[in-house]
């Protein structure tokens, strides 16, 4: 029974299970577990309206990062340009179903998914409008962590352009601007987000 | 050193993999019983459940579909009507003709090398966690994050394949065609990225806590 007295004064590492009591930390600090090196709790700065104003940003430019043409070649005069979205349009006009829904979830759906998730928990965090469903919410939100592959796309923009440029003319268009802007919002949105501190709050609140 | 430390199942508690919280495994305290999380309400094990079985079957699934990824072609290139099947290989064989090192360096590494150094590596993990044999558990930990970290990077060509479709589109003079290979390479990353998901880093520290207990016992 000792145990269950204890329970909240201590943390466990994800990595390697090891149990150590939950450190005290202020803002901007990191605890790391001293077997394996990952961190075990972190309690980041301003975390709340950071993500905010960053999901925020992410999601205005989320319509011109998708709609907008990325770039465009000429070749004996003709000329073709191509956004985003054209790519996964481009795809299932070829019959090529499967890599056009991954391709779709992966720089499409997840991120923007995760841009209004992280919207929508810090702005009822901001102005104080809890429900108990947010425990629900943020637990579905972590299933999407690892699917959001805008910086892969970025590289893959990179390495097309490459390719382009050997024989053919190339220009680059407003798009690729708002893909850039877009990719940062989105990562410094998910960076800033606190997970410890979120599901902390939501305890006190809603739990026992 | 690693003796003074308690794990979390020792201790009769579990964290919650989705919200962090450490848990009570309660009276019935089996091994591996189903838990409900007491504050995100989600159903979780200690342990990932048969955590080296699915890595490994995921893992195989990978290194088949691996093999026409790279025989079949990945992009058709038309100009004036006339078409050229390109594999990942003679893609980046390209890219060495005109020189251009750096690209082929990244295409190379993104597209050949890290799946294959995570299918191996994976398959590698999975022996050395079975049979606990030179099991360095704060290396291969590490060696685990990073293919966890890579694992994503490998949809790079299908990306630049899925560009180059939709931009050059030039009707008769040129045309990029997407090949059946690219199914199949897909298909090897995202096993690959659910093998390394279903992999539960903490069995690696448990083994080697195992390991040690039984030497000790054999040493009094």
């Amino acid at each position: 029974m000792n145990t269950i007295k204890n329970v909240k004064q201590l943390i466990a590492c994800q990595q390697c299970d090891a149990l150590y009591d939950t450190p005290t930390l202020k803002q901007g600090q990191s605890a790391k577990c001293t077997r394996c090196g990952c961190v075990l709790a972190e309690r980041k700065v301003d975390s709340i309206d950071r993500s905010y104003y960053w999901s925020l940003a992410g999601i205005v430019l989320s319509a011109p990062a998708i709609l907008l043409p990325i770039m465009g070649v000429t070749l004996v005069g003709q000329y073709h340009h191509a956004s985003l979205l054209d790519c996964i349009l481009a795809l299932i006009d070829r019959g090529f179903f499967m890599i056009a829904t991954l391709v779709f979830l992966f720089t499409l759906a997840v991120p923007v998914v995760r841009l209004l998730g992280a919207f929508y928990i810090t702005y009822s965090f901001k102005f104080n409008r809890l429900k108990p469903s947010l425990l629900y919410f943020f637990r579905a939100f972590h299933h999407l962590d690892n699917w959001a592959m805008l910086n892969v796309f970025m590289l893959g923009i990179v390495v097309s352009m490459y390719k382009l440029l050997d024989d053919t003319e190339l220009s680059v268009n407003m798009g690729l601007l708002a893909f850039i802007l877009w990719l940062i919002c989105s990562t410094m949105a998910s960076i800033a987000l606190d997970q410890d501190y979120i599901w902390q709050e939501l305890e006190n609140e809603f739990v026992d | 050193m690693s003796l003074s430390i308690k794990t979390a199942q020792e201790s009769g508690l579990a964290l919650c993999p989705k919200c962090h919280k450490l848990n009570n495994m309660g009276l019935n305290a089996s091994k591996n019983a189903r838990i409900q999380c007491s504050r995100c309400h989600g159903m979780f094990y200690p342990r990932k459940p048969h955590s080296l079985q699915y890595t490994l079957a995921w893992n195989a699934a990978a290194l088949i579909a691996f093999i026409p990824a790279n025989l079949y072609p990945i992009m058709i290139l038309y100009s004036m009507g006339i078409g050229e099947p390109n594999t990942i290989l003679s893609g980046i064989g390209e890219f060495v003709d005109h020189g251009l090192y750096p690209i082929a360096v990244i295409i190379f590494t993104a597209s050949i090398i890290v799946p294959l150094i995570k299918i191996i590596g994976l398959f590698l993990l999975v022996y050395r966690v079975h049979t606990g044999v030179r099991l360095r558990p704060d290396k291969h930990s590490k060696f685990y994050h990073a293919l966890e970290f890579l694992g994503p990077w490998s949809m790079l060509d299908v990306f630049v394949v899925a560009l180059l479709v939709a931009v050059v589109e030039l009707g008769f003079v040129t045309s990029v065609a997407a090949g059946p290979a690219i199914n199949y390479f897909t298909l090897t990353v995202i096993f690959t990225m659910i093998a390394a998901n279903s992999f539960d880093p903490r069995l690696l520290w448990d083994k080697k806590q195992g390991y040690e207990n039984a030497k000790e016992e054999n040493d009094d």
